[in-house]
């Protein structure tokens, strides 16, 4: 007697192994990751998702309530599990693992606990996706790229932090809502560290082509009347503050997280200021991840844009780098 | 001294911008409020994004976070506050406030600790957005439904209950999975009341427009060899699963509530299924809600299709509308 499936449908092609074309694995079903998930399944960017933790209940749930919303994605295959196999040919792997910031603490007190899960999570994506392209999000994400880009022997185009994207989305937003426009129509680019130490670039901040700066020379300074450097601070703190009132972030991240993944993608060759790999720019000598723009691509990070920063950006640069390279040389990797 | 602002902007317009006409608000910061709420700005849909709730530092929290993803985003104001007036203008409201079944919990036990939360909800929404169209997520959705109905004193099309919009996807997802296909190809309704009895209506299940009972007459009941009672069995099981698994559910309703707040924010006239007000359908004669199909556009519920149910099938509705009544008819201070 012939199954309902049997009568209703005939399968007329060669059966063939079929290998995602366009496959995204988020490591860590946490806040972060799994907006992280969210934003990349509602922008439809995939067309298989993968989830990988080591709390398997939980996982498990998360997997089940995505899958459940099929009805509504474009994504039609989405799978999760504790074994790496899982995420096998994935074209971008975001990773999400680890402890997260506390109240108050600083992504540099972060590192230990996270170089350790990454030891055990790197060689298992690039054993199962060799080509692939890994971006990082766990903090301190600059110092934790670098340690993805050691322990997985990638090229450096291929081993991305999620660095300042979002710090420049915030001073963006921001600036917006201080002159009452989209965040889109403002332009300023927050670079190297993410975290405390970030730089705005104030010289390149513009509307519609108009130098913000040429227009209030005291801009970013501390005597400007209009306090403008005030923008960068909330960056800054946006963090902390919003730690402190819901316990994490994690929309903002998601959703910054999933414009990137867009780029890589759709191989746009947009320019987005991530952590890259930065030793003979800017004075710096060491191998350390700053965030500078970058063009994203389908080959991943393919180039890098060189700006033209004062001395005492510069300076500020190399100071990061110095902290991140006294951090970095103490790891045991 | 001139601005960077006033040097930058000649201003044409004299006063403020109009206000908005997509205003979305969703009642409650919960998992399942701010998934309505990311699914909902994701999709581009509101121009503006109001929140609301009692906690409030989360509150500014969740606010706070979602701005900083305004560069992503096509929603230019969002806001939150525990005052309602922050609500004003609203087309569409999203209440998902009150408490979360437990593991193990009925949605049926949770009903009179919900009823005195929507007491001080509901009359504050109306105040201040008495033209929208309330759309109620928390549990037992049916009888919250109805509570809403009754404290708003908005007519019946404009107060509707996520219902069974859920169910029927989680449906077309595991029936598409066994039939290899997309749940978009798979078309099946999830009917009546939203949870353990729901109604697959078997009759209507179709691949393009193939009827599977036709198939198989035995379908969806005891003496079918293929066991396909099993997936609407796994439909109702599959909230309390997730909920032991992860603690809750909410991306998967918060997808399905985007899908309903496009087709009333967009005037589709698409078809769902909802609970809406079923009195006088089916031999029912109380002021019950149930999930029916409804055609959604921009006044709400425009109108339900009038499916072609077996007795048994109508008889499940019935029974329904009973245990639903049996509860509302105790309700105090509606």
């Amino acid at each position: 007697m012939a199954t309902v499936k049997e009568q209703l449908i005939e399968h007329v092609m060669k059966d063939e192994v079929s290998i995602p074309c366009g496959k995204v694995t988020v490591v860590g079903v946490g806040a972060v990751g799994m907006a992280c998930a969210i934003s990349i399944l509602t922008k439809e960017l995939t067309d298989e998702l993968a989830l990988v933790d080591v709390i398997e209940d939980k996982l498990k749930g998360e997997m089940m309530d995505l899958q459940h919303g099929g009805l509504f994605l474009r994504t039609p295959k989405i799978v999760a599990d504790k074994d790496y196999s899982c995420t096998a040919n994935s074209k971008v792997v975001v990773v999400t693992a680890g402890a997260r910031q506390q109240e108050g603490e600083s992504r540099l007190n972060l590192v230990q606990r996270n170089v350790n899960i990454f030891k055990f999570i790197i060689p298992n994506i690039v054993k199962y996706s060799p080509n692939c392209i890994i971006l990082v999000v766990s903090n301190p994400v600059d110092v934790l790229t670098y340690v993805a880009w050691k322990l997985s022997g990638f090229p450096r185009n291929r081993v991305i932090g999620s660095g300042c994207n979002l710090d420049s989305a915030r001073f963006r937003y921001l600036m917006g809502e201080k002159l009452n426009l989209h965040p889109s129509s403002c332009h300023g680019w927050v670079i190297g560290e993410h975290g405390d130490s970030s730089v705005p670039v104030w010289s390149g901040v513009n509307v519609a082509g108009v130098s913000l700066k040429n227009l209030n020379p005291g801009m970013g300074t501390d005597e400007d009347k209009e306090n403008w450097k005030e923008v960068h601070k909330q960056v800054v703190e946006s963090a902390y503050e919003v730690i402190k009132l819901k316990g994490y972030t994690s929309w903002a991240i998601g959703m910054s997280v999933a414009d990137l993944v867009e780029s890589i993608m759709k191989n746009l060759r947009k320019v987005h200021p991530v952590s890259t790999m930065v030793q003979g720019m800017h004075g710096v000598k060491d191998e350390v991840f700053l965030s500078i723009p970058c063009v994203l691509s389908s080959s991943g990070l393919s180039d890098v844009v060189k700006m033209t920063l004062k001395s005492d950006e510069e300076e500020q640069l190399r100071k990061s780098a110095d902290t991140l390279w006294g951090i970095q040389k103490e790891l045991k990797l | 001294m001139a601005t960077v602002q006033e040097k930058l902007i000649t201003p044409i317009t004299g006063g403020a911008s109009e206000g908005p006409r997509n205003k979305v608000t969703v009642v409650g910061v919960g998992q399942v409020g701010m998934a309505c709420a990311i699914s909902i700005l994701l999709r581009e849909l509101p121009d503006e994004l109001a929140l609301v709730d009692v906690v409030e530092d989360r509150l500014k929290g969740e606010m706070m976070d979602l701005q900083h993803g305004s560069l992503f985003l096509k929603t230019p104001k969002i806001i939150a506050d525990a005052d309602y007036a922050v609500t004003a203008g609203s087309r569409i409201v999203i209440v998902t406030a009150g408490v979360r079944q437990q593991e193990g919990e009925s949605r049926l036990n949770l009903v009179q600790r919900n009823v005195n939360i929507f007491k001080h909800i509901i009359p504050q929404i109306v105040k201040h957005s008495p033209n929208c169209i309330l759309v109620v997520v928390s549990n037992p959705v049916d009888i919250m439904t109805y509570v809403t109905w009754k404290l708003s004193g908005l007519p019946k099309h404009r107060v509707i209950g996520s219902g069974c919009n859920l169910d029927s996807a989680r449906f077309r997802y595991l029936m598409a999975e066994k039939l290899s296909v997309h749940p978009t190809s798979f078309h099946g309704w999830i009917l009546g009341e939203h949870g353990d009895s729901s109604v697959p209506v078997w009759s209507g299940a179709n691949v393009a427009g193939v009827n599977l009972q036709t198939l198989n007459p035995d379908i969806g009941t005891d003496q079918d060899k293929e066991g396909w009672k099993e997936t609407h069995k796994m439909v109702v099981d599959s909230a309390y699963e997730v909920i032991k698994l992860k603690g809750y559910t909410n991306w998967a309703i918060g997808m399905s509530v985007a899908d309903l707040t496009e087709s009333l924010t967009k005037n589709l006239s698409r078809i769902h299924p909802v609970s809406t007000m079923v009195k006088g359908m089916y031999g029912i004669n109380e002021d019950v809600y149930l999930s029916l199909p409804c055609v959604l556009n921009n006044s709400g519920v425009s109108s339900v299709i009038n499916m072609t149910l077996n007795a048994e099938e109508v008889a499940k509705l019935k029974k329904s509308a009973d245990t639903l009544w049996g509860i509302q008819k105790d309700l105090k201070d509606l």
